[in-house]
C-alpha cells in the first residue's frame, strides 16, 4: 500500500519475519523500534506472549528474553494479574534530562560516527530519490514536510521528521536504504531535536527541509545529496557542542 | 505474468463482491453494517495468499468512511508469511492518534474511487507494511450503485520481474517494461533496473489489461 499517505500498518512492520539466526535481541530490537518510531503506541498491550512467539517464529524462551531487555529499557511493563499483559510505556514528551543523559552516554567521537553514517545514508538517499522520484512522490514529500512544519512537540517533530527521511528513501526506491534510516533514527532519533530549542532553530530545520525538497523535485541529484549530508552534519554539531556543554563543569 | 496478475485481479474482485452482497444483505434487512459483518472476506483473502503464496504479500478491503456503523473507517486486510500463517493486519484508524493511517489519501484507494475501475499501482517501497518493494492491485467497490470501498492485493515487485523477464527476452532489441507511472518494472539491460523512472523509447507493446507498456531500449551508443 502507498506509503504516500502513511498509510497502513503499525503491526506489520513488527510481525514481519525475521532473518534467519536472529534471538531475542532482534525481537527487542524488533519491537524497540517500533515503540520508538511510534508504530506502537503509549499503554498498547502487546499480544500474549504465546502468540508474539508464534508471530516472530522464535520459542517463548527468546520471547521472554526479548521482554525482559525492553522492560530494563523502560519501554514495556508488565503487569500481572486481571487485565494484566505486557503494556507499551512510552512518556508522550520524554523528560529532556533523561535525554541529555543519554546525550552524554556517547562519546564524542560515537556521536560524530553515527553523524557520519546518517550522512551516508540520508546522502544516498537523496541523490536516488532526485533521479528516481515521480511527480506524485514529490508531492507526498511536500505533504510530509507540512507535517513536520504543523508539529506541536518535539516527539510529533521528531516522528514527522524520521518519517520524511524514511519517505525520502523510500522515493529513492530503495528498502535497504529505508531500513537504514529506520534504524539510525531508532538509535539516535530522541536526540536530534533536543538542542533545538528556539522557534528560530526550528525554522531554520524547516528550511534545510524545503531546500533539500526543492532540489530533489528538479532532479538536481548531486545539489540535493549535499544538502542531505550538510543538513545532517549540522544536527550532528548541534549535538557535539550540547554534549560538550552539559559536559562543561559550572 | 499478465495471466498471473488477472487470476489476481479476480480474487481480489471476489472479495469486493463479498463486501458488497455483505451490504446490500445489511440494507435488504434494514440493518446497520459493522465491521464483524466483513469479517467472512477473511476465507477469500487466505485462498489468494494460499493460490499465489511468495507472490501476495497481503489482501483485504477497506470501506469508505461513514459506511460502517461501528467505526469511520475499518481496514479487513490480511496477510501472510506463509499460507498457514495468515494474520489480519492492525492499523492505528483514530484520527487524533500520532500514527493516523488515512488510507483515503493513498493512491491504491484514490484512483478506484474516482475511476470507477480497478487499478495497479507501483512499484513502490512499501516501508510500513511488507518492507518490500511492491505493487498495489485494487478495485472499488460499489453497493446500490454507491462507492463504499476498495478490496485489493499487494504484489511483490520481485515476483513480477521475474515473470516478465522471458518476454522482454524473446524481443528483438533491449526492452524495459514500464508501469503506467513511467517507472521499470522490468528490463533487459544492466543499466536499467526497476525502480528507475524509465528512459524514453519507441512502445512495442501495451500489455493490454494492465496499464504497463513493453518499451524498446536504444543502446547507449545511440545506435
Amino acid at each position: 500500500m502507498a506509503p504516500a499517505a502513511v498509510t497502513t500498518a503499525r503491526a506489520r512492520a513488527l510481525f514481519a519475519p525475521l532473518d534467519a539466526g536472529s534471538r531475542a535481541e532482534t525481537v527487542a530490537q524488533r519491537l524497540a523500534q517500533a515503540i520508538t518510531l511510534g508504530l506502537l503506541l503509549d499503554g498498547e498491550r502487546l499480544p500474549a506472549e504465546s502468540e508474539l512467539a508464534d508471530q516472530f517464529g522464535v520459542s517463548p524462551v527468546t520471547l521472554r528474553g526479548a521482554l525482559a531487555t525492553l522492560r530494563a529499557m523502560g519501554l514495556v511493563q508488565t503487569r500481572r494479574g486481571r487485565g494484566g499483559g505486557t503494556f507499551v510505556c512510552v512518556r508522550d514528551e520524554p523528560r529532556p534530562a533523561q535525554l541529555e543523559g543519554m546525550l552524554t552516554l556517547l562519546s564524542a567521537h560515537e556521536l560524530r560516527d553515527i553523524g557520519d553514517n546518517r550522512a551516508a545514508i540520508a546522502g544516498a538517499a537523496a541523490r536516488l530519490a532526485a533521479e528516481r522520484a515521480l511527480p506524485a512522490d514529490i508531492s507526498a514529500l511536500a505533504e510530509h514536510a507540512a507535517r513536520l512544519g504543523c508539529a506541536g512537540s518535539v516527539t510529533e517533530r521528531r516522528r514527522a521528521d524520521a518519517r520524511l527521511h524514511m519517505e525520502i528513501a523510500a522515493t529513492a526506491q530503495s528498502p535497504r536504504l529505508v531500513r537504514a534510516e529506520m534504524e539510525l533514527w531508532s538509535e539516535i532519533g530522541d536526540l536530534v531535536w533536543l538542542p533545538t530549542v528556539s522557534a528560530g532553530d526550528v525554522a531554520a530545520i524547516e528550511a534545510e527541509h524545503a531546500e533539500l525538497l526543492a532540489a530533489i523535485a528538479r532532479q538536481r541529484a548531486e545539489l540535493a545529496r549535499a544538502l542531505a549530508e550538510r543538513h545532517v552534519l549540522a544536527e550532528t554539531e548541534r549535538l557535539l557542542a550540547l554534549r560538550l556543554r552539559l559536559a562543561r563543569p559550572c | 505474468m499478465v495471466s498471473r496478475i488477472e487470476r489476481i485481479l479476480s480474487g481480489v474482485e471476489r472479495i469486493g463482491a463479498l463486501v458488497a452482497s455483505i451490504a446490500a444483505a445489511a440494507d435488504v434487512q434494514g440493518r446497520a453494517l459493522c465491521r464483524e459483518d466483513i469479517g467472512p472476506i477473511r476465507l477469500l483473502a487466505a485462498e489468494l495468499l494460499r493460490d499465489h503464496p511468495g507472490f501476495i504479500a497481503g489482501a483485504g478491503a477497506v470501506l469508505a468512511p461513514g459506511v460502517l456503523a461501528d467505526a469511520p473507517q475499518w481496514l479487513e486486510w490480511w496477510w501472510a508469511e506463509t499460507p498457514a500463517t495468515v494474520q489480519r493486519l492492525r492499523v492505528d484508524l483514530d484520527p487524533a492518534s500520532a500514527d493516523y493511517s488515512d488510507y483515503t489519501t493513498t493512491e491504491w484507494y484514490r484512483t478506484p474511487e474516482r475511476s470507477g475501475r480497478w487499478s495497479i499501482i507501483g512499484p513502490y517501497v512499501d516501508y510500513i507494511c511488507t518492507r518490500q518493494y511492491t505493487f498495489t492491485l485494487s478495485a472499488p467497490v460499489r453497493c446500490a450503485g454507491r462507492f463504499i470501498g476498495v478490496a485489493g492485493a499487494d504484489i511483490l515487485a520481485a515476483r513480477v520481474e521475474r515473470l516478465a523477464l522471458p518476454a522482454l527476452h524473446a524481443q528483438d532489441t533491449d526492452a524495459v517494461l514500464v508501469s503506467a507511472a513511467g517507472r521499470v518494472i522490468a528490463s533487459t539491460a544492466a543499466a536499467v533496473t526497476p525502480g528507475m523512472i524509465a528512459p524514453p523509447g519507441r512502445v512495442i507493446a501495451d500489455l493490454g489489461t494492465l496499464p504497463w507498456q513493453v518499451r524498446e531500449l536504444a543502446s547507449p551508443s545511440g545506435s
